[in-house]
């Protein structure tokens, strides 16, 4: 590359004809006439935000995506004036909206909540302003800027982001998340909204939020398959697989009991931090039933007796799935 | 994603990260070559700059405190060398100490020629300098000496204490390599000492002391104590030797493949099949055209040189073959 030689001395050239201090002082000017100050703190924020394990592969992204960004907007708003709201140049702003909201989603994992909350916030925002009304000002808005704005408002935005594009988004992150097509349709099927629907945030949030921990669910099911199989001898025997579900399913049922309850109890607000602590001790209950002690005891009373036969990995994975799905609220 | 680490302050997570070494970096360079750099829009310099230290291409050509900041920019440097050099080890040529460093220095301008010393006695085991060195046997050490600079130098104190008899709890941490060339000389006054070493056991504990203040910057704690293990006394290059040879080190560092698998790279040997392939229809031309070129002359001193049409052979068996050096 062609920087790469130009680096190739660390040493400031010497033949500066300024003095050390007017070259600072431009050097200032310089930085903060071209943002570099706010970029890299918009960039250290998000950063931290996220607590990437990977932070330079995460700068690196967060960098390339601004960049396209910015690129984009500045080709976006030429394309705007030559050929207004043709239907091709839409489509494809649409598919750029969809990407940088994907993103956004990526940057935290769910169980950070405040970040994550503030990405699906980006997120909505961004693929709500992807309705045609928009304002030709409002494209090179930096991805941050929306963090603290409220739901669109002001903003040119309809109300609510377009059902297709919200099935589009828990497809793609479906898929993103290493959940097979096949897996993930059922809860698609659940979550769908029509096309020509406007979803509103909480419908929005709760259907990202779903498939986030969906994916999460899957892996561990893949896991768990992974756990109970002996690779060298072919598939998991079918009894073995029907009582590890079984165990999922009593956890879940466990944790989801304490969800009825708290969702009653919200309404009347008393006691809240006695409701909190119920809670939790739910969830302690639900995560002993699938401690690998209960694991193995129902594995090995399962070994004694019950069904023969073998169970796929796939098959595994549909019926762990079902077992979420048949969870979901729908909210409408 | 990090789920189980938000608890960690933000500070510390900065402070662990070393990002803020790459901010203030791309700052500077960006001040050095505005006009350059600005050309395409800063957002895009940042991008194209963070991306090149996540591929590790970000060392080529930089100044040697730059290679030597953080722990992924010394992995990456030792992967550049590795990556730019490695058909020497392919050749079987033996270098000295000095045309490594100036392999070294066509990489990294200030490269110090005292690591290329330490990593040349980690192989020689530090009588004969002057020798000449495999490929892969100097890399290794290399490897080991580069990254782990710091944790070394204070093994290194520690050892010589011993050796006096000192109690090696008054150690002072060396920050810097000015020392070196110091220690190398009263390593010298004391050779007769030396043979014998120092008793592993006590340079054990030392050393696992030392890990303590040194947090992960130091090679596996189980794996040095493995090689103390296995004999009574210790010296310190033959330590050095056997950490260099460690699997589990080099795979930590993870800079290298395995021995095994160092000069494998069939893309890079079809390249040069079509460029010897080209030199061989015009009989007049020179072979040389690699940036080494200007070390021709000693190489062809230094080892039987191989015909080009035998290389291929070579090649089959070099990888176990150039180990012997060090190992006799």
């Amino acid at each position: 590359m062609a920087d790469k030689e130009k680096r190739r001395s660390g040493v400031p050239p010497s033949g500066m004809p300024e003095g050390k201090a007017p070259k600072s002082d431009s050097d200032g000017e310089f930085l903060s006439q071209a943002g570099v100050g706010e970029l890299l703190r918009g960039a250290i924020l998000k950063m931290v935000e996220a607590r990437s394990d990977d932070p330079i592969g995460f700068l690196a992204d967060h960098f390339c995506n601004l960049a396209s960004v910015t690129e984009a907007g500045r080709a976006g708003c030429d394309d705007g004036s030559q050929l207004s709201n043709g239907p091709l140049s839409s489509g494809a702003q649409e598919q750029q909206h969809l990407n940088r909201a994907l993103w956004h989603l990526r940057l935290a994992h769910h169980s950070q909540r405040s970040a994550f909350s503030n990405n699906v916030r980006v997120a909505y925002d961004l693929l709500n302003f992807t309705q045609p009304c928009r304002r030709p000002g409002e494209v090179p808005e930096g991805p941050d800027d929306s963090c603290n704005d409220g739901p669109t408002k002001g903003g040119g935005g309809g109300g609510g982001v377009k059902g297709g594009l919200y099935s589009q988004t828990l497809q793609c992150l479906c898929s993103e998340g290493g959940v097979p097509a096949s897996t993930s349709a059922p809860l698609l099927q659940r979550l769908h909204c029509q096309d020509h629907e406007a979803v509103p945030y909480d419908v929005f949030r709760h259907g990202v939020l779903t498939c986030a921990v969906f994916s999460d669910y899957i892996r561990q099911a893949q896991r768990l398959y992974a756990e109970v199989c002996c690779p060298d001898e072919g598939p998991a025997s079918r009894s073995l697989c029907l009582a590890v579900l079984g165990t999922l399913k009593e956890a879940l049922e466990t944790s989801q009991g304490c969800d009825a309850k708290c969702c009653v109890n919200a309404n009347c607000k008393v006691n809240s931090c006695v409701e909190a602590n119920l809670k939790a001790i739910r969830y302690l209950e639900a995560s002993a039933k699938i401690s690998p002690y209960k694991l193995a005891q129902a594995m090995s009373e399962a070994r004694t007796r019950g069904p023969g036969g073998n169970m796929d990995a796939k098959e595994f994975e549909n019926a762990a799935a079902d077992l979420f799905i048949t969870r979901v609220k729908v909210l409408s | 994603m990090n789920r189980f680490n938000s608890s960690v302050p933000a500070d510390e997570y900065l402070a662990d990260s070393n990002v803020l070494v790459y901010l203030s970096d791309a700052v500077t360079q960006l001040l050095e070559h505005k006009e350059e750099y600005t050309q395409f829009g800063v957002i895009r310099y940042f991008a194209e700059y963070f991306s090149s230290v996540k591929n590790s291409n970000h060392v080529l050509f930089r100044e040697y405190n730059y290679i030597r900041a953080t722990a992924h920019n010394r992995a990456s440097f030792i992967r550049v060398f590795w990556r730019c050099y490695r058909q020497i080890g392919k050749s079987g040529d033996l270098l000295s100490m000095l045309e490594y460093r100036s392999l070294l220095q066509l990489l990294c301008p200030d490269f110090p020629v005292e690591m290329v010393q330490n990593a040349a006695r980690i192989v020689l085991m530090e009588d004969a300098i002057d020798c000449l060195m495999s490929f892969s046997d100097f890399l290794y050490a290399f490897q080991l000496q580069f990254y782990y600079q710091e944790f070394l130098d204070s093994v290194l104190v520690i050892y010589q204490d011993l050796l006096a008899g000192k109690s090696p709890n008054t150690v002072i941490v060396p920050t810097s390599i000015e020392q070196l060339p110091f220690a190398a000389a009263e390593d010298n006054e004391k050779e007769g000492q030396q043979q014998d070493g120092v008793d592993s056991s006590t340079l054990a504990e030392c050393i696992d002391a030392l890990c303590d203040r040194f947090k992960h910057s130091h090679p596996s704690r189980s794996c040095m104590k493995e090689v103390l293990e296995q004999t009574e006394k210790v010296c310190y290059y033959s330590f050095l030797m056997s950490l260099a040879k460690q699997e589990t080190i080099n795979q930590a560092i993870g800079a290298l493949p395995s021995k095994a698998e160092l000069l494998i790279d069939p893309e890079m040997d079809q390249e040069l099949d079509k460029i010897i392939a080209q030199i061989s229809v015009s009989p007049g031309s020179n072979s040389s055209g690699s940036a080494v070129g200007g070390l021709k002359e000693v190489q062809r001193k230094a080892s039987p040189r191989r015909n080009i049409h035998h290389r291929r052979k070579v090649e089959s068996d070099g990888s176990t073959e150039e180990t012997d050096s060090s190992e006799n």
